[in-house]
């Protein structure tokens, strides 16, 4: 009698939290589709303005709009970092906080920052932003493509030093674009599933087994958590 | 003339006698079914474990309560009825009851007082426990359990259910005869049997209810015993004929759902997950295999019911032809992951859904409720993990829930009338109204 089909935890954590959120928030079915604001009258929860232009700017060079699917910007890719740094996450609300730090050591140490992601982003901006207008006249957002892309190469490589309590920025500004991107549409980002429509990602249907190893396309598009089509 | 008056006064009096008769005569009271020595003692865990059977305590505790302190609300057509304290406290529970008072609770439905009970406390079938199983209850509670001191609230009923003594000629019409015994010869299956019509009391909800409520069957040779009843507006699926939902089950499959709440096809839910979670998963061997084997029994080596390997509705599935109606396409978007596109799930994790009785079922309210809030199988010691079903109450509208249920109801081998979008909302503000 043992079970055919074990489940990954990931399933049950998935099912779990939909089940615990179905009980607290049964209310109205988030079916009305809501009127998006654009970009640029966006007002961030967490960002400042100067902010929110280096995160637009910096997400518009990461993913770019000329690239064969959606960029970084047509996602909108940067509410969700917005979101993500109001909320748990930029607080490090699940990081063990208490120290002791030691931000200069080795990186397979893992972070050793005692600055929240929050506080990565605000420092590390401004430190991006000041060494642009030092060097080359002007913040981040107001550059012209190509400079945007040496500033970040530089960033990325190490070359401009934010300094060990800011090592994480580059690393975190990557991986919460890739995350912006890809992650389902609730949280911000990945607008009308783009992301997924381009790649072939079913979204939240989570089963093709059928479609496994034919040779042809999936005919149906991707489905959000909130059970929105596209 | 006069005569009349004298004879019409007569007879108003002697019926007002009697009817003051009938309030306030004290009921007599069943003897023990058993004669035994004074100094009869249960043997170590043979009280806890007659509690088990009994499954006091899925009523006798509140949600959020101590065990067996009471105050659970129990919905019934007529009102709300509460659950009453059984911890020995002796201002609010059944602390100083006699062995007799315990026995007249469970047999004739009164308390020491007088007072009938209302058959919410299934005394209908408890009537069939034997003396030790009595005995070992009467010890569990009295002596082995910690009272609690918690002030029940009063049931609140519309007249003239409210009115308690009319209970004692329900009783009369409602009640069989005291005692168990057995339609069989064969000692596994008279203990199963014993088990179901008695301490289980399964036909307190699997047997429909008559015109005045009661039970329609209270034994196993009658066919309506156990032929499929309603509790909470959801159906507790008949057990036994044509529509049995465990038709073909092997010994092996009614075992496990009672142990564990899932077998290779279907997962418990509504009320029973209560009767699991209490009482069925702590059964030993012997008796689930008894259960087991009546059950079997009961269904009379029936095999499980045709249905054909491959349909239109898996085809139409697995196509994922963007053209198909809404109510498939809402199967593939929300169910088919777990469910999978023949409706068969997968063994103790997914319950089938093609031939399940909670979806093919008269009424549809077990199902939107299901779809709507979805559902949790109780921990057992042998099948720890709790299983959930999310809701998808806030991912479908009505009228896609609707659209949804009436593809279930009709795909593959099932064969159940659609669904409306009235009846999904009627059950959506209940849903909302429990939980505020």
């Amino acid at each position: 009698m043992t079970p055919k089909f074990l489940q990954s935890s990931r399933r049950g954590f998935l099912g779990g939290t939909a089940a615990a959120a179905a009980l607290t928030t049964l209310a109205v079915p988030a079916r009305a589709q809501v009127e998006v604001v654009p970009l640029d009258r966006y007002q961030p929860d967490y960002l400042t303005a100067g902010e929110w232009a280096f995160v637009m700017a910096a997400c518009a060079r990461i993913i770019p709009s000329d690239g064969d699917g959606p960029g970084a910007i047509e996602a909108r890719v940067p509410v969700f970092i917005d979101r993500q740094l109001a909320g748990d996450f930029g607080a490090a609300a699940d990081l063990y906080m208490e120290g002791p730090f030691n931000p200069g050591s080795d990186a397979y140490l893992g972070t050793q920052t005692p600055l929240t992601p929050a506080r990565i982003y605000r420092d590390g901006i401004a430190a991006v932003d000041q060494w642009c207008t030092d060097n080359l006249g002007s913040p981040l957002a107001e550059l012209e493509p190509e400079d945007q892309d040496t500033v970040l190469r530089a960033l990325s490589s190490g070359d401009l030093n934010l300094g060990d309590e800011l090592r994480e920025f580059w690393a975190l500004l990557v991986q919460n674009t890739k995350e912006g991107y890809f992650a389902d549409p609730r949280y911000g980002g990945n607008h009308g599933m783009q992301s997924w429509i381009y790649i072939g990602f079913p979204g939240a249907r989570a089963n093709y087994l059928e479609w496994i190893g034919r040779n042809e396309a999936y005919p149906l598009g991707p489905v959000d958590i909130a059970g929105e089509r596209a | 003339m006069r005569n009349f008056i004298h004879i019409l006064f007569a007879a108003l009096l002697i019926t007002g006698l009697g009817f003051l008769a009938f309030i306030t005569v004290p009921v007599q009271r069943t003897e023990p079914q058993t004669a035994l020595a004074d100094d009869w003692r249960p043997e170590e865990g043979q009280g806890e474990y007659a509690m088990r059977l009994a499954d006091c305590a899925a009523c006798h505790t509140a949600p959020d309560g101590e065990l067996f302190a009471g105050n659970r609300p129990i919905e019934s057509p007529l009102g709300t009825i509460y659950s009453s304290n059984i911890t020995p406290d002796e201002a609010t529970g059944i602390g100083g009851w006699s062995l007799d008072d315990f026995r007249a609770a469970l047999y004739d439905g009164v308390r020491p007082d007088g007072t009938h009970l209302y058959p919410a406390m299934p005394y209908e079938n408890y009537r069939k426990l034997t003396e030790e199983d009595i005995r070992a209850l009467y010890h569990y509670f009295m002596e082995e359990l910690e009272p609690v001191e918690n002030r029940t609230l009063q049931s609140d009923l519309s007249f003239p259910f409210d009115q308690r003594w009319g209970l004692r000629a329900w009783k009369w019409v409602a009640l069989g005869d005291p005692g168990f015994v057995a339609d069989t010869d064969d000692p596994v299956l008279a203990r199963g049997e014993y088990l179901v019509e008695g301490p289980g009391h399964c036909g307190a909800c699997h047997t429909p209810r008559n015109n005045l409520m009661a039970e329609a069957a209270l034994e196993t040779p009658d066919e309506a015993f156990l032929s499929g009843g309603e509790i909470d507006g959801w159906t507790a699926p008949p057990l036994r004929g044509p529509d049995s939902a465990i038709r073909g089950w092997s010994a092996q499959d009614m075992a496990a759902i009672l142990a564990t709440g899932r077998n290779a096809h279907a997962a418990i839910n509504g009320e029973m997950q209560l009767v699991v979670r209490d009482s069925t998963q702590f059964m030993n061997d012997e008796d689930l295999q008894a259960l087991a084997a009546y059950l079997v029994n009961l269904n009379d080596g029936s095999t499980a019911p045709d249905r054909a390997e491959e349909t239109e509705t898996e085809a139409l599935l697995v196509s994922a032809d963007p053209d198909m109606p809404l109510g498939p396409r809402l199967y593939l978007d929300n169910c088919n992951a777990c469910h999978f596109a023949d409706g068969r799930g997968a063994d103790e994790v997914f319950p089938e859904l093609d031939g399940s009785s909670l979806v093919t079922a008269q009424s549809p309210t077990g199902l939107i409720s299901m779809i709507l809030t979805g559902s949790e199988l109780p921990s057992t010691a042998e099948r720890p993990s709790s299983l959930r079903m999310p809701g998808f109450g806030d991912r479908l509208s009505d009228e896609e829930v609707a659209e949804l249920a009436s593809f279930v109801r009709s795909a593959w081998n099932n064969g159940a009338q659609p669904v409306t979008p009235a009846q999904v909302a009627e059950l959506r503000g209940d849903a909302e109204a429990k939980r505020d």
